[in-house]
Formats: structure tokens, C-alpha cells, sequence
């Protein structure tokens, strides 16, 4: 083909040319194909059923063991742990659950944490987990399996789901009379929600490293006793011990997500139990839909990508990801009272007790951690899958667009430089070294410039200086925010490249706007695929030499519309239209400024003590690519101003 | 431009002075793709403290730096270890300005070389040739390129020793445009025993100093292994055993460290069966050494630089254990081809190339070794783009080598009936 060993003389290839001149057409095909790809995966023919690679599991070797006497204690500890309650309102029966522990025989400690809050003064906040081991009796302690139960006070504004600790107890005691583990099996009782889970498994991981306490928020301090490398976990969040489904959570910190397999092991064995289980599961009313197939998958997969976008987890489960551990939650949602099913309160939950069973026992026989399956996929259905080599090339057309944009702008520089000059000046013929007399210096600073001011977004807001300010969390990151986007906005106006910068700006921009996609997309496909949908057609409509005025400020308006604040302000609006449809415009639009701005608080918080880099991601990254596209999409040249004096001495 | 180089000069040396005092040091310093088991600086210091111990270093498999340079390196390290990162920087800036001599005296010598041949010169192809201004262009690219590339900037502060290999190879090829056999010959034995491949830099000076007369050649290369033959006898006397030599040359030669790199050889040796493993071993060395020579060495015969920088970017792509900072160096001699500059196609793409691959390194080994839900093909996927990518420009450098001197008696436009003629290759 000569692709490398091409004997013509000239660099000036007619394919380029003609391509050079349908740029965008080929762009927007790309990207069209991007997108229909993307579509066309939810169509049956597109993805795989799901199947068990890791032999050592083995679903369904064993009959369960797990009696009525299990749910009996369950319903028991329930009664009990509900009359504590009543002396608890906002606090933790840590005695309560410590002494049952104890009573059931377990290897028995608590761990205490505390967080100081980064802002309204420093306040500091302290947490207790409670932990029993059960030493596996046939190893010395080198590996185990993690079984966590969130406690929920009765003052807290989510849904309650005390029956998890007795169901928790209720398995402890059933594993603590066998004697085949060859796990040690840790039950963990968390409380204040993730922030407990993250200071129990950074003390699990680095409690004996002495913490450097001057800027770290989270003081997780150490644990007394520790079970080996963890190889999976489970939470357990349960509403009632009479359900109706479950719902199987997946999505964790910075949208990674547990091996396939561990997914596939819990919906086998709950298929198994007869519990209805399924990703992202609803009520029965609602699943019965009129929707055809093909859009049902889609939904589901949207709604994966949503979740998985925001890099939040939303679940326990999410953070043990971050140290390699497998885990995922199964929320179990209560059944609304119908006379129809009679339910049998002595043996309602045994069903989820045989699940759990089966879980432990299979999660027992691992022989290492999971690696057979996938961990890069995106469910369509509860048994179907779409695996990263069917998905990533809608995001590789994507972010094709805009490198196939750069390298026609970059070889057609000469032929456009020409132009330009024939018209303008006089002929100047120089061409030879037009490509390397471009500014290269003052791009550079200008990207460096604007690299700086991302990063500042970045840091200031946990200065001390700035966090002395009288001000809240919220309208502090806030103000923050939008002062460095203001500066952005007007960097354009002050600063003007000279001749050929505007171009080489544009190149770079492509550049690394195509580089930064692909590593978010390597890192989390849904949000590199989400701001791909996004922004890839304003990149693309960008063009700095356009002279149609009607085209650039349609540019000019579309690229404001994309700063990164105002798309979050968008998003937040639509959420809270969705949610309270009853509100005035004018109600709806503060209501959602002001829920904005907590968002880029809580970003803020979460990257500083989960270690979510959304909101570097914002700041560091997508702000300095919006405003190197503003600097585009105005397109000041030195030319115009000199003009512009002229006119006004005149 | 006195002051300009010394400008540069020092603008170059506070970046890395800079960026040394950060955090990205010590990241630098682990990163696979400048640290490598050969010269990561981590292994240095371990070899500094087996010797102050009274250990021979080259017993275990850790320290694979040469004997000299470490006794040197320990009197450093233990006196005044707060200092290393300035010698480092220090050595770095040496490197810098000898390739801007190096390329000042390159372009005399071409300029000369052209009053001479002027007249075969067909007539539209000013630009092919190197005009005066290039004396001060050309060798302040070279000076950008070197100073002021990441790769170069990280490599510096990441305290790998490519640092000082990259300052011998500079060494050795301004000797050799100084026409200094001895030095290059001493400074080549050097630098080969360090790290084996620079062995085929051998034929530049064969082609410079000895291309009428056999019996010169036989001369020099006798004078080379005598040379070589000198520094392992300074080493073992150093060291007072020869284990340093399985240490260093045999440790290059057998591959025995599978550590991964932006190399070509860790994949391949994972994932075979072992007892192939001497068979691809030499298919491999050889690869990296002797297979490109003779071709290039007859093409090149009147170009001993541009051999030199082809087989040292050769060098860079194939050997066993390449880092960065290898590519860094040859990316900064480059600029000596200005003239070829026209006829490199690929140029763009191959920039876009790094730098997709060398962004999607990070994110695949964070995601492999790290968050392990990626693996070992993920990151060797951007590896062997990235080689790719920089065979891609070697191709393209020969090419427009061949066509500019095509082009320079044949004139850049061929008319055959008033229409351009198409060349092709056969």
C-alpha cells in the first residue's frame, strides 16, 4: 500500500484535500455512527447472554443449610434491636450489637473514626463501626470475606433498613456452627452511611501507616484485629425481613464496577432461592410496561451509564472497589401489604437467608480473586450484557472526530495560510516554513494559562485563607467556580494571539480534547461517553475562520451553553422539574441554583475524602477545554483590532 | 545568540530544578516508563548500599549499573546525596549544549560540503539545501528539543541513568563530528559495556575513518575491543570479580528481569513457552542490533550522522530495556534533518500518536495495577502503538533522506510532457 514507503515527492495528498473540504460532513458521520452503535447495542443481536467463567464458584453445588431457626432469630433480634431503637433516635446501639456479637461467639471489635469536616470551621465529627471476625477454622487467616450491614438511626432522612443487622446476625450465627470456611469471614455493622465503610477500609488497608494528619480530613485511625486480603464483599441493605425484590447494586466509586461474574453468582443463586432479583429492579406494577424490547434495554442502559456517570457510589459496596475487593450491595425492598399473597411471618426472609448462604458458600470456594470475567461492561438486561470491545467503539468514533479534524485543519494550514494572504496583503508566497514559524511560544503560555486556571478551581477552595471567609460550603465552592469561569470568559477579550495562533489553538484544542475523551472513557465510559454526546458536534461546528456572522454566534451561543456550570445548572434543573413538577419557574430556578451549588460542594467533599475525581475532572480538566473553545469561537484576531482604534479615532 | 543559548540554557535547567523539588519526582522515579530495571535510580541507591555493606552488589538481581559508575555515584550519593538532582540536571544541561555544538559544527560542515557540489544542485531547490541561518536554527531546535521535551524533563528529575547515557552518546557524537577517533572510540567502549546496544555505533566511525581501506577498519575495531577489553579490566579491578559482567551485559543479553516497559520484549517473553525462550532471544537481539546495521550502513555511506541518529532511534525502539528518556534523545536530533523536514509525511500523525499512547499509558496501567480491572494486554496494546508510532518516524526520516537527495540533483518538480511526473519505487 506505500503507507510507509510512499516514493512521491509531494506531502500534498488529493485525498486529504478533498476530505479537508467536507471536514465536518465526515465528522458528523462519524459520530452519527458513534451514536447509532451505541443505539444499535441494545438490539438482542448486539450483546451476549450472561454466563459463569470462574468454574471455582460453582452456584448451586450445595443444598443450604440455613434452617427456619435462622429467620426465627432474625425476627427476635428484629424485636429486640426495635425496642433499642426507641432510645437510640439519632445514635448507634453499639452496645446492643457489640454484646450480640460477643453472645453468637464472634472475635469482637469496634473501631472509632473521625472526620474533620474541611469547611464551616473545621468541626469534627467522630463514628464507631463494630466488626466481628469468625477465623476460618481451616486457614490461618490469609484471606476473607467481608459482610457489611449499614445502621440507620431512626432520625435519618433515608429509607430505613434496620431489619440488615438482625439478618446479618441471624447468618453469623448459622456460620459460626460450620466448619468449612476456608475464609475468615468478617460481619461488619457501619454507621453515617459510606463514611463509615470508607474509614473502616482505610483503616483496614493503611490503619499502620502513621497518618499525615495535617491535610487529611478523614482520621480512620487503626483496627485491632484484621482478616488477610479481602477477596469479596457483600451489603446487605434490608428493608423488612418480608421482601418483595431485590435490587442488586452494582455501580462504585468512579464507576468502576465489581467482576461480572460476582453479579451473575448473586442473580443465579437469588434465581435459585425464587427471590425476584434483577439489576436495577423495580416494583412489580411498574415492570409490567407496554415497552418493546428494544427500549426497555436501552432504558436499562441509560440508567447504568447515569449512575455510573457521576462516579458516586451508590451504595457501600462502591468503596471496596478501589482496594481491588469485589463487592456489590443487594438492597431488598419491603413488600407492600397485599391480601392476595399471604405471607407467613415465621419464614419469610429464609428465602434471603438460603441466598446469602449460597453466596458466602460459593464466594468460600474462590480459589483467588476474580478475574475471569469482565469488569468493563454494561448490563442491558438482568442476563445480558454489552462487554468494553462491543462499546468502545462508539466511543472510538467519538473521539475519532476530532482527531481526524485536527490532522485535515493541520494539513491544509498551508493552503489556507495562502489564501488568507492572497486576499489581505499583498502575495506572500512563503510557504515553506509556515508551519514552523507558527507561535508556538504563546499558545503554549496561553494553554499553560489556562491549565493554571483550572487548577486553581482545584485548590483554592480548601486554602485556609479562603475557608477563614464567612461564607458556607456551598456558595464558597460556588463563588469559586464561577469567578475562575468569568475569568475564562474574559481571558479571550484580553489576550489575543497573534497570527496563526487562533489556528494552532484550535489544533491543540482538538488534540487534547480527543486525548483527555479517551482516558475518561478508559477510566469511566459513562461519563466520557455522555461528554462525548455532548460537546463532540460543538467541537466539531468550531471554525475559526469563518466569515458568516450568523454561524458564529450560533457557535458563540452553543459553546456558552456547554460551560461545564452551566450544563451541571441544566442538569440540576431538569432533575428538579422531574421532581417537583409543582413548583413556579421562578421557585424551580432558584430551588435548582441553590441545589447546584451543594452539588459542587459535595464534589468537592467526595473527591477530598472518597478520592471522586468528578470534580477534578470539571475543574482541572473540561473548564480549560471550554475556554480555550470560547477563545475559538470568538476568534479575536490582532487584525480586526487594529481596525477597530482606527474606526473609533475616525 | 550567545545569549539566547545561555538563555535557553538556563531557562532549561530551572524547569528541572523546578519540577525536581515536586512531588513528580518520586512518581517519575517509580514509573515504568522511565524507570526501568536498568536505570532507575532506585536500584542505585540499593547497589550503593550493598557496597557500602561489603556486598557484592552483582550477586543478587538487582543492580545492574556498571562498577565504575557506581563506586562513583556512592562516594556521591553518601557525601552529598541533597546534591545529586543538581548533578543530574547539571549533566542533563551538558548534554544539551554538547548537541548544540555538535549541531553548529554539523551544519559548517554541510555548508562546505555544499560550495563544493553546488554545481550538480538542480536549480529550484534552495530550501533543500542548508542555508547560513540554519547555523543558529538548527542547533537552537536541537537545543528546544532536548531541553525542554517532557520526556527528557522527566527522565532528568526521575533520576534515571539514561541521563548519563544520553550525555555519553552526545559525547560520543560530538567526538565523532570532531573527528576524534580515540574519544569516541573510549567514550563508545564506555557506553557499550554500560548498556551492550551502542556496540553497532561502531559502523559510523568505520564509515567515517577507515571507508577506503579494510586494513584501517580491522585497525579500528581491533583498537575498539581493546578499548571495550579496557574498561571491563577497570571494572573488575573495581570490583575485584567478574559477576558485574553477568550483572550488567548479561543481564541485557538474557532478558531475565520481565518487569513491563514501553518495550517490545516483556509481552513476547511472558507469554512464550519457555523452551523457545533462547531461539527468540536471539532472534530478538539481534533485531536489536546487527539486523538494521548493514542495509543502513550501505545506504547511509555518505552520511555517518544520520546513521548514527537512526540506529540510536533504532536503539531506542528495540532494545531490551528502553525507557523514555532513550526516545527523548533521539527526538532531539531531529532537528539536524530540518532539510528533509519537507518530505516527512507523517510527522503529525506520528506527534498525535505519542501523545494518544503516552496519555493512554497512565490510564491502562492505573487501571491494570491498581484498580486491577484491566490487564497486561491493555497496557501492551498502547506500548505497541507507541513503538509504532515511533517506527513510523524513523521510516518517514529515511524516506525524506532519500527523496531529498533525489530531489537536490534532479530538481523538486520532474516534468515528463509538460505533465508531473509520478515517481514510483521499485
Amino acid at each position: 500500500m506505500g503507507l510507509l514507503s510512499d516514493p512521491s515527492l509531494s506531502t500534498h495528498n488529493k485525498l486529504v484535500d478533498n476530505l479537508a473540504k467536507h471536514v465536518r460532513k465526515v465528522c458528523y458521520a462519524f459520530y452519527t455512527a458513534g451514536v447509532v452503535w451505541f443505539l444499535c447495542l441494545a438490539l438482542p443481536e448486539f450483546n451476549h447472554g450472561t454466563y459463569l467463567s470462574e468454574n471455582a464458584l460453582s452456584p448451586g453445588l450445595v443444598y443450604p443449610e440455613i434452617r427456619i431457626d435462622a429467620n426465627r432469630l432474625a425476627v427476635q433480634l428484629l424485636e429486640e434491636l426495635q425496642r433499642e431503637r426507641k432510645d437510640h433516635q439519632s445514635t448507634t446501639p453499639h452496645a446492643w450489637i457489640l454484646a450480640k456479637f460477643n453472645e453468637f461467639g464472634l472475635e469482637t471489635h469496634t473501631h472509632n473514626y473521625s472526620l474533620r469536616y474541611p469547611f464551616g470551621g473545621g468541626k469534627e465529627f467522630h463514628g464507631k463501626n463494630i466488626y466481628g471476625i469468625l477465623r476460618a477454622p481451616r486457614i490461618g487467616s490469609t484471606e476473607g470475606i467481608v459482610f457489611s450491614a449499614p445502621y440507620r438511626a431512626p432520625s435519618s432522612v433515608h429509607v430505613e433498613i434496620s431489619p440488615s443487622v438482625p439478618l446479618l446476625l441471624a447468618f453469623a450465627d448459622f456460620a459460626r456452627r460450620k466448619n468449612y470456611w476456608a475464609k475468615d469471614l468478617i460481619f461488619l455493622v457501619t454507621e453515617q452511611e459510606q463514611l463509615g465503610m470508607q474509614a473502616w477500609l482505610e483503616a483496614y488497608h493503611d490503619g499502620d501507616k502513621t497518618p499525615d494528619s495535617s491535610n487529611s480530613y478523614l482520621l480512620s485511625g487503626n483496627l485491632p484485629a484484621r482478616a488477610g486480603s479481602l477477596q469479596a464483599a457483600l451489603n446487605i441493605e434490608v428493608q423488612d425481613l418480608e421482601i418483595d425484590y431485590v435490587d442488586v447494586k452494582i455501580e462504585g466509586l468512579n464507576g468502576k464496577l465489581p467482576n461480572l461474574d460476582m453479579f451473575n453468582l448473586v442473580q443465579r443463586i437469588m434465581a435459585r432461592e425464587g427471590v425476584t432479583s434483577g439489576y436495577k429492579q423495580t416494583p412489580r406494577k411498574k415492570r409490567r410496561s407496554s415497552l418493546s424490547n428494544f427500549e426497555q434495554n436501552l432504558r436499562q442502559m441509560l440508567a447504568m451509564l447515569a449512575t455510573q456517570s457521576s462516579g458516586v457510589p451508590n451504595g457501600n459496596h462502591g468503596l471496596f472497589h478501589r482496594y481491588r475487593i469485589d463487592a456489590l450491595t443487594i438492597s431488598a425492598a419491603k413488600r407492600v401489604t397485599n391480601s392476595n399473597v399471604k405471607s407467613n411471618p415465621t419464614s419469610s426472609a429464609v428465602p434471603l437467608l438460603k441466598a446469602i448462604e449460597g453466596i458466602a458458600r460459593s464466594l468460600n470456594n474462590l480459589l483467588e480473586r476474580f478475574h475471569q470475567s469482565f469488569f468493563f461492561y454494561v448490563i442491558v438486561h438482568n442476563d445480558r450484557y454489552i462487554s468494553i470491545g462491543d462499546y468502545m467503539p462508539a466511543l472510538v468514533a467519538l473521539v475519532a472526530c476530532s482527531f481526524i479534524k485536527a490532522y485535515l485543519t493541520w494539513s491544509t494550514l498551508d493552503a489556507s495560510a495562502i489564501v488568507l494572504s492572497q486576499e489581505t496583503i499583498a502575495l506572500k508566497p512563503d510557504t515553506k516554513s509556515l508551519k514552523l514559524s507558527l507561535p508556538y511560544g504563546s499558545v503554549l503560555i496561553y494553554l499553560a494559562v489556562v491549565l493554571l486556571i483550572g487548577y486553581l478551581a482545584n485548590v483554592l477552595p480548601l486554602q485556609h485563607y479562603i475557608l477563614e471567609l464567612p461564607l458556607n460550603a456551598a456558595p464558597l465552592t460556588a463563588t469559586i467556580l464561577i469567578a475562575l469561569s468569568l475569568i475564562g470568559f474574559v481571558l479571550p477579550f484580553v489576550v489575543i494571539l497573534p497570527d496563526g495562533g487562533l489556528e494552532l489553538l484550535h489544533i491543540s484544542l482538538l488534540l487534547i480534547y480527543g486525548c483527555t475523551l479517551i482516558v475518561i472513557g478508559l477510566l469511566n465510559f459513562s461519563l466520557g461517553f455522555f461528554v462525548g454526546v455532548l460537546t463532540v458536534p460543538m467541537v466539531v461546528a468550531l471554525n475559526t475562520s469563518t466569515r458568516n456572522s450568523t454561524l458564529r454566534s450560533l457557535a458563540r451561543v452553543w459553546t456558552l451553553l456547554l460551560n461545564p456550570l452551566v450544563v451541571i445548572y441544566i442538569i440540576v434543573l431538569v432533575m428538579s422539574f422531574h421532581q417537583f413538577p409543582e413548583l413556579t419557574m421562578q421557585q424551580l430556578l432558584l430551588r435548582a441554583a441553590t441545589a447546584a451549588m451543594d452539588a459542587a460542594a459535595f464534589a468537592l467533599v467526595d473527591s477530598v475524602i472518597y478520592g471522586n475525581w468528578l470534580y477534578f475532572a470539571i475543574c482541572t480538566i473540561f473548564l480549560p477545554i471550554w475556554i480555550i473553545c470560547w477563545t475559538l469561537a470568538l476568534a479575536r484576531r490582532r487584525g480586526n483590532e487594529i481596525h477597530q482604534p482606527k474606526l473609533k479615532t475616525n | 545568540m550567545d545569549f539566547k543559548f545561555y538563555k535557553l540554557l538556563l531557562l532549561g535547567g530551572a524547569v528541572r530544578l523546578y519540577f525536581s523539588g515536586t512531588s513528580l519526582a518520586s512518581l517519575i522515579g517509580n514509573r515504568v516508563e522511565f524507570a526501568t530495571p536498568l536505570n532507575s535510580f532506585k536500584r542505585v541507591q540499593e547497589g550503593v548500599f550493598l557496597l557500602q555493606q561489603g556486598i557484592d552488589p552483582y550477586r543478587g538481581d538487582l543492580v545492574h549499573e556498571t562498577p565504575l559508575l557506581l563506586k562513583a555515584l556512592s562516594g556521591i550519593l553518601l557525601n552529598y546525596a541533597q546534591l545529586l538532582p543538581i548533578l543530574y540536571i547539571l549533566l542533563d544541561l551538558c548534554t544539551g549544549s554538547l548537541l548544540y555544538f555538535l549541531s553548529r559544527r554539523f551544519v559548517e560542515q554541510k555548508l562546505q560540503e555544499q560550495r563544493l557540489e553546488r554545481k550538480d544542485y538542480a536549480k529550484d531547490t534552495e530550501e533543500l539545501q542548508y542555508s547560513a541561518d540554519d547555523n543558529c536554527n538548527i542547533s537552537e531546535l536541537v537545543l528546544l528539543a532536548y531541553l525542554f521535551n517532557p520526556l527528557t524533563i522527566m527522565s532528568c528529575i526521575g533520576l534515571t541513568s539514561t541521563v548519563l547515557s544520553n550525555l555519553l552518546l552526545a559525547m560520543y557524537l560530538y567526538a565523532m563530528i570532531r573527528r576524534q577517533l580515540l574519544v569516541c572510540l573510549a567514550l563508545l567502549a564506555f557506553e557499550t559495556v554500560r548498556s551492550l546496544y551502542p556496540v553497532v555505533l561502531i559502523a559510523p566511525l568505520l564509515l567515517l575513518f577507515a571507508r577506503h581501506s579494510v586494513s584501517r577498519g580491522i585497525g579500528i575495531l581491533m583498537l575498539f575491543a581493546t578499548c571495550c577489553l579496557a574498561v571491563v579490566g577497570a571494572n573488575f579491578l573495581v570490583m575485584n570479580s567478574w559477576n558485574f559482567l553477568d550483572g550488567t551485559l548479561g543481564f541485557i543479553f538474557y532478558f531475565r528481569d520481565l518487569q513491563p516497559n514501553i518495550g517490545l520484549f516483556w509481552y513476547f517473553f511472558t507469554e512464550m513457552f519457555e523452551h523457545f525462550r533462547t531461539m527468540f532471544l536471539i532472534t530478538f537481539q539481534l533485531n536489536a542490533t546487527v539486523l538494521y546495521l548493514v542495509p543502513l550502513s550501505i545506504k547511509l555511506r555518505k552520511e555517518p550522522l544520520l546513521l548514527a541518529t537512526v540506529l540510536v532511534a533504532l536503539m531506542a525502539v528495540f532494545r531490551a530495556y528502553p525507557s523514555l528518556g532513550d526516545v527523548g534523545f533521539y527526538l532531539a536530533l531531529l532537528p539536524l534533518w530540518r532539510r528533509c523536514w519537507k518530505f516527512m509525511a507523517h510527522g503529525f500523525v506520528v506527534f498525535t500518536f505519542f501523545l494518544i499512547t503516552l496519555s493512554m499509558m497512565g490510564a491502562l496501567w492505573h487501571l491494570w495495577i491498581y484498580a486491577g480491572s484491566a490487564n497486561a494486554n491493555f497496557y501492551f496494546g498502547a506500548t505497541l502503538a507507541f513503538c509504532t508510532g515511533q517506527i513510523f518516524l524513523i521510516t518517514d526520516l529515511l524516506f525524506a533522506h532519500v527523496k531529498r537527495e533525489f530531489c537536490l540533483y534532479n530538481g523538486q518538480k520532474i516534468m515528463i510532457d509538460g505533465e508531473e511526473a509520478r515517481i514510483l519505487l521499485e
